[in-house]
């Protein structure tokens, strides 16, 4: 049987302007063989989610590297209900203070990679999420 | 000794060692951008005598460096980027710098600022004070510089976009104070190039953007002579993952983008070339590559300069640096050895003769930094500039026979890529394409990968790992009731200008900006009278938005 391949959006909400990491893991999730859409930078929380659910992904990736994380994954993870795509599985990474990680979780997002993460194991979140998401 | 006589010295010495020689080579060096590494560089490496071609420091094409005497002269300047969210907290953070050894400020500002958004825009939600300073008006401008004269304080901001507002703010507040303008001394980023190519914080779309790049390099050459209008910055293609013939590469290919654009504006070159200088990463790997890369930065610029564009002044010829360890390079694992790399990044610089040098807080990979943090950063440079004696001697590396044959080969591949981009239709051709973004993209991935598998050492985070029990502090937090605050900010000075005034410059800034652009549509003068009637930030871009339109990026890579 084929194996599914999985689906990803990348994408930088709000103003952050540095996509080293998110090209990173762009490159890593292609080299792995999935499908990765990337939305380009400047998007709104809204934006982000809509693109994610017409294209009907299995991971949103959102990479922030300003701060205004909290603010951010608060409104996608809001979104993603509204929508009822909850199932999307929601990714964080950038630059991020290891105790917002938590709060981060609570409010919906699945992992969160940070500096010095190493790209083989967001491959493997990935694929692993995304098969938890619709099995093969 | 003669060369017939070093050559057969030279191969003798080869024959006694062979068993060690064959083993170093088993195991290659090379720099981080593939430039091959020899084990041990002799006379030989010079033969086609490129260190005689490196001449003389203060005389073209000034290898050895910009000053006959170098930092005996004048020691490099430390700056230090800095900028609180908001502009009250901004204004004590200056005056403290300014009191402590007279650092200059070297202002961050926060992604709204950046985008020419207002702290009430929707987009600004959550963003507002996080990076650095928000600015919405002059009226903020006031607040920073209160007590500060701009007549004597060198003032850099890292703006690009809308650079052009923020110099207008300047501009009035320096006549507001009754400063002299041609004693007026500071910076503005203003190179949106590579805002499209690395950073992202663009609004328009690539002409208009080149345009007020333009117009505000002519106004400074016509009006600011202290002023520094252009700061071509290959640090952000550095900190974006480029190598380093990329970072420098990719920075002249844009300096000479403006040069040219100016040139045919008909600003002459010696007007404006000596204002303009580079920002670019001092950074502790490849320690003596960093320092020949700054070599060879002084001679490509140098040539170019005079053999392409007819400089004469001799100011015009020497390419100022500012030099930024980099954040990439800081590790939030062992985060004290931070401060070791950027005493290491600061020698870089110092070896390599640049003229100003900033370095990056040990704590900024964990967020803004403490005050504490930003004095050791500053005692660092303290004390490579007063403890080694590394600033006594001009260049002292020059001579080397390892450090002239990197420079020479450092800068033959740089000139190698700028023929590349030339040939292949320049700058705008590249961002159209996405030529540039795709090899900065690759060279981050191979430099990951690099790690990952363990090739390249990262200490505390692939090897020397040392798990602590403490946890990290969180440096500066912002006061989440800022951004409201500012919001507050703004609306109020909507509600107490005087509101046809400043509806009346934008509407003549709109005009302007349908103009072919020209020194008689030059967009500076306008600019300057929305600021003066406080029109806001946001105001100002949405003006230009309007007739310009915005720049949107395409997601494929």
């Amino acid at each position: 049987m084929d194996k599914r391949v999985p689906r990803v959006l990348m994408g930088k909400p709000g103003l952050c302007g540095h996509d080293r990491g998110i090209m990173l893991v762009i490159m890593a999730l292609r080299d792995a063989g999935m499908e990765v859409i990337y939305s380009g930078r400047h998007n709104s929380p809204e934006q982000l989610v809509d693109i994610a659910v017409q294209e009907d992904v299995d991971v949103l990736g959102v990479s922030i590297l300003s701060g205004a994380h909290m603010a951010l994954c608060a409104r996608i993870a809001e979104r993603l209900k509204e929508q009822g795509a909850g199932d999307i599985v929601l990714l964080a990474g950038g630059f991020i203070p290891p105790e917002d990680i938590p709060a981060l979780k609570a409010l919906g997002v699945r992992e969160v990679f940070t500096e010095g993460a190493r790209l083989d194991d967001v491959v493997a979140f990935v694929r692993r999420a995304s098969e938890e998401r619709l099995p093969a | 000794m003669l060369r017939e006589d070093l050559k057969v010295a030279e191969a003798a010495w080869r024959g006694r060692h062979a068993a060690e020689l064959a083993d170093a080579a088993a195991t290659p060096a090379r720099c981080e951008d593939g430039l091959p590494l020899k084990v041990v560089y002799t006379p030989l490496d010079l033969e086609d005598g490129s260190a005689d071609v490196a001449g003389f420091p203060g005389e073209f094409p000034y290898t050895r460096g910009n000053d006959a005497t170098g930092y005996r002269r004048k020691l490099w300047t430390i700056s230090h980027y800095a900028g609180f969210g908001s502009p009250r907290e901004t204004n004590v953070l200056f005056r403290k710098m300014i009191d402590h050894g007279g650092v200059p400020p070297y202002m961050a500002l926060d992604l709204p600022t950046q985008l020419g958004l207002d702290p009430d825009d929707p987009m600004a939600a959550g963003e507002v004070g996080l990076t650095g300073t928000s600015i919405a008006s002059l009226r903020d401008w006031e607040t920073i510089f209160d007590g500060i004269a701009l007549e004597s304080t060198f003032v850099g901001t890292v703006i690009n976009a809308p650079a052009a507002v923020i110099l207008a703010m300047h501009i009035v507040l320096a006549q507001k104070q009754g400063a002299d303008l041609a004693k007026v001394r500071g910076n503005l980023q203003n190179d949106i190039l590579k805002e499209f190519t690395a950073r992202g914080n663009f609004i328009f779309p690539v002409a208009p953007s080149l345009r007020l790049v333009t117009d505000t390099v002519e106004y400074c050459a016509r009006h600011l002579p202290s002023f520094w209008p252009l700061n071509v910055t290959g640090g952000h293609f550095a900190e974006a993952g480029a190598d380093r013939v990329h970072e420098v590469a990719f920075a002249f290919a844009d300096a000479f983008t403006y040069i040219e654009r100016l040139l045919e504006r008909g600003v002459p070159i010696d007007a404006f070339a000596r204002n303009m200088f580079f920002l670019m990463k001092t950074n502790h790997f490849d320690l003596f590559e960093e320092a020949a890369k700054f070599r060879a930065m002084r001679r490509i610029w140098a040539t170019r300069l005079r053999d392409r564009y007819g400089a004469r002044d001799p100011e015009s010829l020497k390419c100022k640096v500012l030099g930024h360890s980099g954040g990439s390079q800081m590790t939030r694992e062992r985060p004290e050895l931070n401060i070791a790399r950027t005493t290491l990044a600061c020698l870089a610089g110092a070896l390599g003769g640049i003229q100003l040098i900033g370095l990056r807080t040990m704590d900024e990979v964990f967020g803004i930094p403490t005050e504490k943090s930003e004095m050791i950063a500053i005692g660092t440079q303290h004390v490579v500039a007063h403890e080694t004696g590394v600033p006594d001697v001009v260049d002292p590396l020059g001579g080397s026979y390892y450090v002239e044959s990197l420079t020479r080969e450092f800068e033959a591949r740089v000139q190698a890529e700028l023929d590349r981009i030339e040939s292949e239709g320049g700058v705008v051709r590249a961002i159209e394409t996405g030529s540039i973004r795709r090899e900065i993209a690759r060279d981050a991935y191979e430099a990951q990968r690099a790690v990952e598998r363990g090739d390249k050492v990262k200490v505390g985070v692939n090897k020397y790992r040392i798990d602590e029990v403490e946890p990290p502090r969180r440096p500066y937090k912002l006061d989440p009731a800022e951004e409201g605050r500012r919001v507050e900010d703004v609306r109020a000075v909507r509600r107490e200008r005087d509101n046809a005034t400043a509806m009346a410059a934008l509407e003549e800034l709109r005009r302007v900006a349908r103009m072919p652009e020209g020194s008689d549509s030059n967009l500076m003068g306008p600019i300057i009278e929305a600021v003066r009637a406080y029109a806001t930030m946001g105001e100002i871009c949405g003006a230009l938005k309007d007739v310009f339109g915005e720049y949107v990026e395409r997601g494929r890579v």
